[in-house]
């Protein structure tokens, strides 16, 4: 078993995110995603997931975003238990930000729209929300891209877009799987100099994976996994 | 942007199989809308002119619902008839389609009892009337003029008689003005069915009631063996032709619903399954899976309801050119009304909601994770 204490510099504060003794199965206990899986992770704290292909390190963001359910252990959002969430796409929709290596944009959609596309169905005010949009756009330095498509940006716009859509339904915490993979160095950066901004502005929780040691470097704290368990926690002092 | 949009946006991303989609279900609901509005005209055509001529009741053999009832000996259920008090008028009438050249469609003939109140409807165009019975000369209506393309002074072909055109009526029932129309002598003469008719027209008292007249219909369908009265609506719609017709058109609806339902079923299932990334992504950004099934029903109810106006705009072309065609000209008075193309239209929607339902619930079901992770 392994633990993870949450001696960060966030450590005062009650942890946002706890896992304990998580198991994730998959086909029938064949493959083991998480195996005895133990976390803590603080409010406000940025915390980088690393580890070879295949250790589970998406599986665990899944089950933080609960989109997948624990084959066992119990997961906890600040002092509520997963297990007692009535309506999981509305705590997704109240509390959870995601972000893709792929982007995961609309094609046929303008930056604002993909922006919108969190809020669709929602009982929101129509203009609030495209307001907070526009406002994201702008603090993303894409003001003037607003009414362009995915094709016409570069992947670091792309990126930035889908950082506006996690961003717009205010979350308490983001999860970015790989956000910098498809990126070059510059853009990574500029990506990564947004998540450490956007988590001081808006006392966000981030975790992020990555398989880049650079990128885990900008993280407040870093979890090295290997077969499905948290091998030791690195602190990284900011 | 909002939900519908979204739904118009996602359509929009696959024009080819929109389009295909769009078609089919266009092709089918305008299948629907000209087989009905025929059927339903090709009745009200009919009912059109017995009301035109003023006939309180029909008679005509027991059950006979052959296109035109089966020919009978007139003279004595004649003379029986008018012993039934209030009853003023038994006309005799005779009627058959024909062809009555090469190269034109059948038309029908009608030989009407010469004098009879029948013949008072009729507004006379050019010509005179038949001055007697017995003469061998025959009135065409205005359609038929422009069908057979003859003029008064011509003569027209029938059963190998030939007859003289005296004279070119209008009438308010579009399947007289595709007609010939002669006196009943001469028609029973034409077609070898002397003394015969196929119905007999009644003319009761002016002043009576329906409920009287539904006495009097009692009356002879208790006292006449072998014979029924009816009113020209029921006269109508036993029709065989009327009830082809109105089967046809319901098995139509039937088939073309059904395929139409199918065609938007598959079109979803289809879409969904190619877009199974796009929908897990949804549900990881906080779409409800309500929402999810809302956007995929909005959808297919999109198509259908576009399919559905399409179909309704081809199916009252085809009408138009149906009711056109040389062979149909004359014969049908299609109706197509505000209240059948909403109904269409409603059941258009209905079609792509029943289409979009299954798969809109796939859709719901889905695992975000898994789906997230398909390429």
């Amino acid at each position: 078993m392994s633990l993870i204490s949450t001696s960060s510099p966030s450590s005062k504060t009650l942890p946002i995110l706890r896992g304990q003794h998580l198991h994730l199965w998959f086909d029938h206990e064949k493959t083991k995603a998480l195996d005895d899986m133990n976390y803590a992770i603080s409010e406000n704290e940025f915390v980088a997931i690393t580890g070879p292909s295949g250790c589970g390190k998406s599986s665990l963001l899944n089950l933080l975003g609960t989109l997948e359910i624990p084959t066992g252990g119990t997961l906890f959002f600040r002092n509520q238990n997963y297990h007692d969430i009535q309506d999981l796409a509305l705590f997704r929709r109240q509390h959870i930000g995601f972000i893709f290596q792929s982007f995961h944009l609309i094609p046929t959609l303008s930056a604002l729209d993909n922006i919108l596309v969190p809020t669709l169905g929602n009982s929101q005010q129509k203009k609030d929300v495209t307001e907070r949009a526009l406002d994201l756009l702008n603090m993303l330095n894409l003001g003037g891209r607003s009414n362009h498509f995915p094709s016409q940006l570069s992947g670091g716009e792309r990126q930035r877009v889908a950082i506006a859509r996690a961003l717009i339904n205010q979350p308490d915490i983001l999860l970015a799987d790989e956000p910098t993979g498809s990126l070059d160095s510059i853009n990574a950066q500029q990506v990564l100099d947004i998540l450490c901004e956007i988590k001081q502005q808006q006392s966000l929780t981030i975790v992020m994976v990555t398989h880049d040691p650079a990128v885990a470097l900008r993280a407040d704290r870093e979890v090295r996994m290997r077969d499905g368990k948290a091998l030791d926690m690195t602190q990284v002092l900011t | 942007m909002n939900l519908i949009r979204f739904a118009f946006n996602n359509l929009y991303r696959r024009p080819a199989r929109t389009i295909l989609t769009l078609s089919a279900i266009s092709f089918g609901i305008a299948a629907i809308v000209a087989l009905t509005a025929i059927a339903w005209g090709f009745e009200a055509s009919w009912q059109k002119a017995n009301d035109a001529r003023g006939t309180d009741l029909i008679v005509t053999r027991l059950a006979s619902q052959n296109s035109m009832p089966s020919p009978f000996s007139a003279e004595k259920v004649q003379h029986d008839l008018l012993m039934i008090p209030h009853v003023n008028q038994a006309v005799g009438l005779l009627s058959e389609m024909l062809s009555v050249s090469y190269d034109s469609p059948p038309l029908f003939v009608f030989g009407w009892e010469l004098p009879s109140y029948l013949w008072q409807h009729l507004q006379l165009l050019e010509g005179r009337w038949p001055q007697t019975r017995d003469e061998q000369a025959v009135m065409i209506g205005a359609l038929a003029k422009e069908l057979l393309h003859k003029s008064i002074g011509d003569t027209i072909e029938i059963e190998g008689f030939s007859y003289p055109v005296i004279g070119v009526f209008q009438s308010s029932a579009l399947v007289e003005n595709g007609a010939i129309l002669m006196s009943l002598t001469q028609m029973q003469h034409t077609v070898d069915k002397e003394g015969k008719v196929n119905v007999l027209n009644l003319q009761v008292d002016a002043d009576l009631a329906v409920k009287e007249i539904e006495q009097i219909k009692k009356t002879i369908n208790n006292t006449f063996k072998g014979f029924m009265a009816i009113t020209s609506g029921e006269l109508v719609s036993q029709n065989a032709i009327v009830r082809i017709s109105k089967a046809m058109s319901n098995a139509t609806i039937l088939i073309a619903s059904l395929v139409g339902a199918l065609i938007v079923f598959n079109t979803m299932l289809m879409s969904i399954s190619e877009r199974t990334r796009e929908i897990g992504l949804l549900l990881a950004l906080g779409w409800h899976p309500r929402t999810i099934m809302k956007l995929i029903i909005s959808e297919s109810a999109i198509l259908s309801l576009a399919g559905g106006m399409l179909g309704m705009i081809l199916g009252i072309a085809l009408t138009y050119g149906l009711e056109h065609l040389e062979l149909m000209r004359g014969k049908i008075d299609a109706i197509v009304s505000p209240a059948f193309l909403l109904a269409v239209l409603g059941l258009s929607i209905i079609l792509g909601v029943l289409g979009g339902l299954y798969p809109a619930l796939k859709a719901a079901r889905t695992q975000p994770s898994h789906a997230l992770r398909q390429e």
